[in-house]
């Protein structure tokens, strides 16, 4: 018996099969030409399946500290976050691309999840009895948005400081608790110490993957149990 | 019940069949199984995914640039994911800023930031709340026309135009007038948070309702003929309000009407069209006028652009007549003529659309007076179902009398004798086509 048969009988022997849709199981006449948009979920998935492991890869050499020296032979003004990321880029082997795969595979990432909403707006997905997995993934992609802000946020160049800047200024401006608000995420009213860069890679390496990952098997668990909404 | 065993035990082990151990699980239905058939789609997927992640950063590598400084001149522009907010930001200076409650703790300022704040809030909000507040049981785009129409709009049109606002400076820089000043200023900038996205909603809408087979006349005519009537005003104020034109732009006003006229004429041909003409003709003539006006507005731009410095001076001035009125005079001339098509065109087959929602609950055969008689029709047939499936629905096309007892019980209000009536329809189409005889 040719292998794949063999597979085959033992797995339909066991009945350890992926629960059918709604549309498998009534054979109701599905729009097959929506379904290549019924994987984008599970191509963020995936794509933050390599994020986990390049960014576990990054994580052995980047310096997560912030503060500005002066570089005693060129005189410019650096810090040891950035001269990490040099040593990643020029040194480590392979090290620019895991820092490549690490960038694409955020936005593919974030693309991902951005397309996989709009298909369940537009699919209706969300409906009844589905709400509470609608709100799962709503603040999945905040996450996912903050994953990518703290991201660009840790190089320490030119970009992480104009971001910073904005994102200090727009906490800052949440009225009563704007202050302490900034100085709980950022470390401080301004960027000058550099120690955001160490606050955003604590969130970055630890509270958002603890977060992101929790939800994310809840929401596929959620899938699973209330069977994929299909266009019928 | 022996016949049962002998079924039982020659099915047995067969593809859909599985052995049953224990009580009869009635809930299983054979399906693909995870392995080794799903999971060889799945990997196929995730090698691909992983090899144009090698191939970006091979070949893309991602940008460091100088360490952070303090002191910071050039233009900041976050990631694409993040440029809406950056746009809403920058636009927010237009709202009033005042602070309330000064000298309370609750003091709160409503500064451009704050502003910014609250406007990136939205799209979150209204995310947040939509399933509660839309409760309809409709889950096709076209079938929620409403809902389809304002995510169009909201979710993709306003969040791409105020993500295009955070890089206003870019655009001011980079399209200039002769003389130097930004072709697309930025009042015609802040338009285009509020007009493109409402176009884009309203033309979705009646294009999506079409879909749907509805009659869209009552919501074309007044949308073609009022955007073609804002144009045309506007074209007249242009060309005849005294101090509308500068002094640079008078001698190219040939020019200038040329291309007004361009815009303009298929508008009014295809609100006309939408306006007198019978569907047929309409939506033939909109698509000749739509493309006869893209292609005279290509040969146009190209006449002038490129044949010599004079005649690209000319069509300089003419944008800049355009440009800053781009919301009206360039969009709108696209958004009549796309919309008119949308709206008079021949929507999806009733087979594909309006029949494959049954979920075979058997009501229609049960009503239908014409399977009471049928011979063939006795059991286990189903109109609606076995339509779509292409099978015997136990009604022979020309036996239904469209009596619409199928439709009056069904749950799903799915139109039996509609589609009855336009296969009936098509039969005659290809009959008048064979030369009018009798098949």
């Amino acid at each position: 018996m040719p292998y794949a048969d063999l597979t085959r009988v033992v797995l339909e022997t066991d009945q350890r099969q992926l629960p059918r849709s709604h549309a498998e199981k009534y054979e109701l006449k599905t729009i097959w030409y929506w379904y290549p948009l019924y994987c984008l979920g599970g191509i963020a998935f995936v794509a933050f399946v390599i994020l986990t492991i390049t960014g576990i890869l990054l994580g052995f050499f980047y310096v997560p500290d912030g503060r500005l020296e002066i570089n005693p032979t060129t005189q410019n003004l650096t810090n040891p976050a950035w001269n990490s990321m040099l040593v990643i880029m020029n040194e480590i082997p392979f090290g620019f691309i895991v820092r490549g795969m690490h960038h694409w595979a955020a936005h593919i990432m974030i693309a991902a999840v951005f397309l996989h909403m709009c298909r369940v707006y537009f699919t209706g997905a969300y409906k009844k009895p589905r709400e509470l997995n609608w709100l799962l993934g709503v603040v999945l992609m905040l996450i996912t948005i903050m994953f990518g802000y703290s991201g660009y946020l840790l190089p320490a160049n030119n970009l992480s400081e104009g971001a910073a800047n904005i994102g200090i200024n727009m906490t800052r401006a949440s009225p009563v608790i704007g202050d302490q608000l900034a100085r709980l995420l950022f470390g401080d009213i301004n960027t000058l110490t550099g120690v955001y860069i160490l606050r955003w890679y604590w969130i970055h390496v630890f509270i958002l993957p603890l977060l992101g990952t929790g939800l994310m098997i809840l929401h596929m668990g959620l899938v699973w149990l209330q069977g994929v909404a299909e266009p019928h | 019940m022996e016949i049962e065993h002998v079924k039982g035990k020659i099915m047995e082990g067969m593809p859909g069949f599985p052995r049953q151990y224990g009580p009869v699980r009635s809930d299983h239905q054979p399906g693909v199984p995870f392995f080794p058939q799903e999971s060889a789609r799945d990997f196929v997927l995730i090698f691909l995914l992983v090899a144009i992640m090698f191939f970006l950063s091979a070949v893309v590598t991602p940008f460091l640039g100088p360490a952070r400084s303090p002191q910071i001149s050039e233009l900041i522009v976050p990631d694409w994911y993040l440029l809406f907010s950056w746009g809403l930001l920058k636009v927010a200076d237009i709202f009033p800023q005042f602070t309330i409650g000064a000298g309370t703790p609750l003091k709160t300022e409503f500064s451009a930031a704050f502003w910014g704040d609250l406007l990136s809030g939205i799209p979150v909000i209204f995310l947040l709340i939509l399933p509660f507040i839309d409760r309809g049981r409709e889950a096709r785009p076209a079938k929620s026309p409403v809902r389809s129409a304002f995510g169009i709009a909201f979710l993709i049109a306003w969040i791409f135009t105020a993500s295009l606002y955070s890089i206003r400076e870019v655009v001011a820089q980079r399209w200039q007038t002769p003389n130097g000043s930004p072709l697309i200023d930025d009042i015609a900038m802040k338009w285009f948070f509020v007009i493109p996205p409402v176009l884009v909603g309203l033309t979705s809408y009646i294009g999506l309702r079409r879909l749907g087979y509805q009659p869209m006349r009552k919501w074309l005519v007044p949308y073609v003929g009022g955007l073609t009537a804002i144009v045309a005003v506007q074209s007249a104020a242009i060309l005849f309000m005294p101090g509308w034109l500068g002094p640079q732009v008078r001698p190219y006003i040939v020019q200038l009407v040329i291309f007004l006229a361009i815009l303009l004429i298929p508008m009014a041909v295809a609100s006309f069209a939408v306006f007198r003409l019978p569907e047929s003709r309409a939506r033939k003539w909109i698509v000749r006028v739509g493309v006869a006006g893209a292609i005279a507005f290509a040969i146009a731009y190209v006449a002038l652009e490129y044949t010599g410095a004079a005649n690209r001076l000319a069509m300089s001035w003419v944008l800049s007549v355009l440009e800053p009125s781009m919301n009206t005079l360039l969009l709108m001339p696209i958004f009549a003529v796309v919309t008119g098509y949308l709206g008079v065109r021949r929507p999806y087959s009733t087979y594909e659309y309006l029949l494959n929602e049954c979920y075979q609950c058997g009501k229609c055969h049960t009503v239908c007076p014409v399977t009471k008689v049928e011979d063939d029709a006795l059991g286990g047939l189903n109109l609606v179902y076995n339509t779509f499936k292409k099978q015997h629905d136990g009604v022979p096309l020309w036996t239904c009398l469209a009596c619409d007892a199928c439709s009056a019980v069904c749950p799903l209000d799915i139109q039996y004798s509609d589609y009855i009536l336009e296969e009936r329809s098509k039969v005659h189409a290809r009959m008048a086509a064979d030369g009018g005889s009798r098949e």
